[in-house]
């Protein structure tokens, strides 16, 4: 056993986020004031001592690409093995140019020749999308301890109806993997896979032969039976950002102490990439309460129930409540803003008025005025 | 590989008028301005002028701040020809000694320079803070054709007295050089900032070395000499924030500078970023029942209390009911639930526990000359009920002092 490999598959996927996905995909959303989704899963493979990460991606990826960068910032970048970004472009010759995958077997397909180097007895599968403070090496443990060919990280917190669900026996076997169910029961499935890259191997070379391409079709029900699947329950903090109103209602979540506890347990840090930002300034005029706010911001007007990421400005006078106010927005003076979420770089001129609801929260694209 | 300009910055002193402070570490590592420490400066300094090869002369506690600098890579001086080079004293053939002197820690680095062949050195001190831009000093320096280039600021005549203060003439070459004079001739102040042209620089340090009687200091020894003997010494005017903080009233002062609009040092300015070695954390909750204002809070804080005109760094905590006013807070401090902090420097992870107080108002003293800022050392509790006065300084062996 010489430790585990990470891979990380990052797509679009066609979902309720709106403008927040038009530049990106799912992984490089910014979420919690100074992260990207994608840290978090990156920061659970650090924090297991994971040091070789592939990130599977097609699609929107430039800001995924700058963001990732070399790894760096997570310590990734590494002589031997490190991060690896696996582009679009390695499995075009395969899909005669398609440049798309129907499903994470034939994407790993098309990177069989990455996979057959990979150093490590076991590999973690897992998306970009979900925000998760998971101790991975307990899943290894459990995984080794149980004797299952796969271990699935699912959660008793039911979802909606588009979820896949799991049911399991009394040893935590996986009995039944079902999807689109008119009821949600049993646990709720967080894609997470722990198993031996010589299984995963096999799988990816039987799924290709057959052409089938769908992690949960193919192996989870169709070869369910033949072999053992383990659950892991996890029931602390996980999101999976998939629609505007779970991305505001999760993120407005970590204002409260006991949720921020635990998706930023000190002992098991999420790592964001590197900034140079200065502290955040709170002039005499300013109003700040109840908020989380990252470096660089500059608040002069009232800021309430919020989170504002990297650089952001409120002018004064300008009042902002129940907001989330990504990279380098400007607020001008007199300007009011409740239930709004503004991508990188919006402006909001003076004296505007902008009001979305809790339950539907308005998203200003990036680079607006408004 | 040749290059035009190669930095050598002196981080060696011990920084005792900090006291408390740098027990544990070098002056240039102690924390500034809640992300920062006071290095980081020349360092971003020399990034943003484009040198990309630096020394760092250390000798007093280097430990901290040998960590800090690691590879460089947060300033972008980990390059594969150049980069930071940490340059302790080090033994030769014919023996060893300490850095004698400013002058004498270059000299004994003669060799490093030499790798390089550099046309030009500069000489630059681990504890200023100010954002300036020596490609403009160099192409004065180039211009003027002289063997030295010293950056000077105009001070105020009435502490003219308390600088190396530079007489010039009206092409502003210095004609003379008196240190801290009675009688002021001029209010150029020196900021001990040099650019010398290398070859001149190297004679006069291997001549310097050989006279028992130098001190081997450059305000001292190798300016005066060199001005003696006729060098042309060109005086550099630099206009904008610049502040020496080698004493604890400085360098309050100087993190007080960074809240107050127009004092010149603003942090937030992107045109001259300030680059520092970032810690993994959070970014900061400002509770419900906290009221902040007028203050520069960094990321990793969980701020419940009250804080009023101070600087917060990395990873602070201030509890609900605790306030903390006119004060700096270096990194990891823990001021619990109800506690006080008036006018105080709190140095790297100390607790301050509820019901105790860390210094006080100017206008709660009885006599003036009684008061001034309180300071912690490093690591400092101070228990529940203990009462640190104006003007006390305690370490974390709950050795207490009060400041002369």
């Amino acid at each position: 056993m010489n430790g585990m490999h990470g891979i990380i598959f990052s797509y679009e996927k066609k979902t309720g986020l709106r403008e927040l996905i038009e530049h990106r995909v799912h992984g490089s959303i910014p979420f919690g004031g100074d992260y990207r989704v994608v840290d978090f899963m990156l920061s659970n493979m650090v924090n297991a001592g994971i040091t070789d990460v592939g990130v599977i991606m097609h699609g929107k990826c430039q800001s995924m690409l700058d963001h990732l960068g070399s790894g760096k910032s997570w310590d990734l970048s590494r002589r031997k093995g490190g991060l690896k970004l696996l582009p679009a472009f390695a499995y075009t010759e395969h899909r005669e140019g398609a440049g798309q995958f129907r499903g994470k077997m034939e994407a790993l397909g098309c990177v069989k020749d990455y996979l057959s180097h990979i150093r490590q007895d076991y590999v973690v599968l897992c998306d970009s999308d979900l925000v998760i403070n998971l101790p991975l090496d307990d899943v290894l443990s459990e995984h080794l301890r149980t004797g299952a060919d796969i271990t699935a990280v699912c959660t008793s917190h039911l979802g909606d109806s588009s979820d896949t669900y799991f049911k399991l026996d009394d040893a935590g076997r996986i009995v039944d993997t079902v999807r689109d169910v008119h009821t949600p029961v049993g646990y709720r499935c967080l894609n997470i896979y722990v198993m031996s890259t010589e299984l995963l191997l096999r799988l990816v070379e039987d799924c290709m032969a057959h052409n089938e391409y769908s992690f949960r079709g193919a192996v989870l029900q169709k070869r369910g039976a033949t072999l053992r699947i383990g659950g892991y329950v996890w029931d602390g903090y996980a999101a999976r950002i998939n629609t505007i109103q779970t991305y505001f209602q999760r993120s407005m979540e970590l204002l409260r102490p006991e949720m921020r506890g635990e998706l930023f347990c000190p002992s098991r840090p999420i790592i964001g990439k590197v900034n140079d930002a200065p502290s955040s300034y709170i002039d005499p005029t300013g109003e700040c309460v109840n908020s989380l706010i990252a470096d660089g911001c500059d608040i002069q007007g009232t800021v309430k129930n919020c989170i504002l990421f990297r650089g952001v400005q409120v002018e004064k006078g300008a009042e902002v409540q129940n907001c989330i106010l990504f990279k380098g927005t400007t607020v001008k003076s007199g300007a009011i803003l409740r239930n709004v979420i503004t991508d990188k770089y919006v402006t909001i001129k003076e004296n505007g008025t902008l009001m979305g609801h809790e339950s539907y929260p308005l998203v200003i694209a990036r680079n607006s005025e408004v | 590989m040749k290059k035009e300009c190669v930095a050598m910055l002196l981080a060696g002193g011990q920084g005792s008028r900090l006291y408390v402070l740098t027990g544990d570490m070098a002056k240039p590592a102690v924390p500034f301005g809640g992300k920062f420490r006071i290095i980081d400066f020349p360092l971003s300094n020399c990034t943003n002028s484009g040198i990309d090869t630096v020394g760092v002369l250390t000798q007093y506690r280097p430990l901290e701040l040998n960590s800090y600098i690691g590879n460089g890579q947060p300033w972008e001086l980990d390059r594969v020809d150049g980069g930071v080079h940490i340059l302790p004293p080090y033994q030769s053939a014919t023996g060893a000694s300490w850095y004698k002197g400013t002058a004498n820690a270059i000299y004994q680095n003669i060799g490093f320079v030499d790798l390089y062949e550099p046309e030009y050195v500069a000489v630059l001190s681990g504890d200023h803070i100010y954002k300036m831009d020596y490609s403009d000093m160099l192409r004065c320096h180039k211009e003027s054709g002289a063997a030295c280039t010293i950056s000077v600021m105009e001070v105020p005549w009435s502490e003219a007295k308390r600088f190396g203060i530079m007489s010039v003439d009206g092409a502003d070459h210095v004609t003379e050089f008196a240190e801290k004079p009675k009688e002021p001739k001029s209010n150029l102040a020196s900021m001990g900032i040099y650019i010398f042209t290398w070859d001149k620089l190297r004679q006069y340090l291997i001549e310097d070395e050989a006279d028992s009687a130098s001190e081997n200091d450059f305000g001292k020894n190798i300016i005066p000499a060199m001005l003696r003997r006729g060098e042309v010494m060109t005086a550099y005017r630099f206009e904008g924030y610049w502040k020496d903080v080698g004493t604890l009233d400085s360098l309050w002062d100087a993190n007080m500078d960074m809240l107050l609009p127009g004092s010149g040092l603003n942090l937030l300015d992107k045109s001259w970023p300030i680059y520092g070695r970032s810690t993994v954390c959070p970014p900061t909750m400002i509770g419900p029942a906290a009221d902040v204002g007028n203050s520069a809070i960094a990321k990793g804080c969980i701020i419940d209390g009250e804080v009023k005109n101070s600087v917060v760094s990395i990873g602070t905590v201030v509890g609900e009911g605790a306030s903390v006013t006119y004060s700096v807070i270096m990194p990891g401090a823990v001021i619990e639930p109800g506690a006080q902090v008036h006018y105080a420097i709190v140095g790297e992870n100390c607790r301050i526990s509820s019901g105790a107080s860390v210094g006080a108002p100017p206008e709660s003293a009885s006599d003036p000359d009684r008061w001034g800022i309180a300071v912690l050392g490093p690591g400092t509790v101070v228990a529940s009920g203990q009462q640190v006065a104006a003007k006390t300084m305690l370490d974390r062996h709950q050795n207490g002092e009060v400041r002369a």
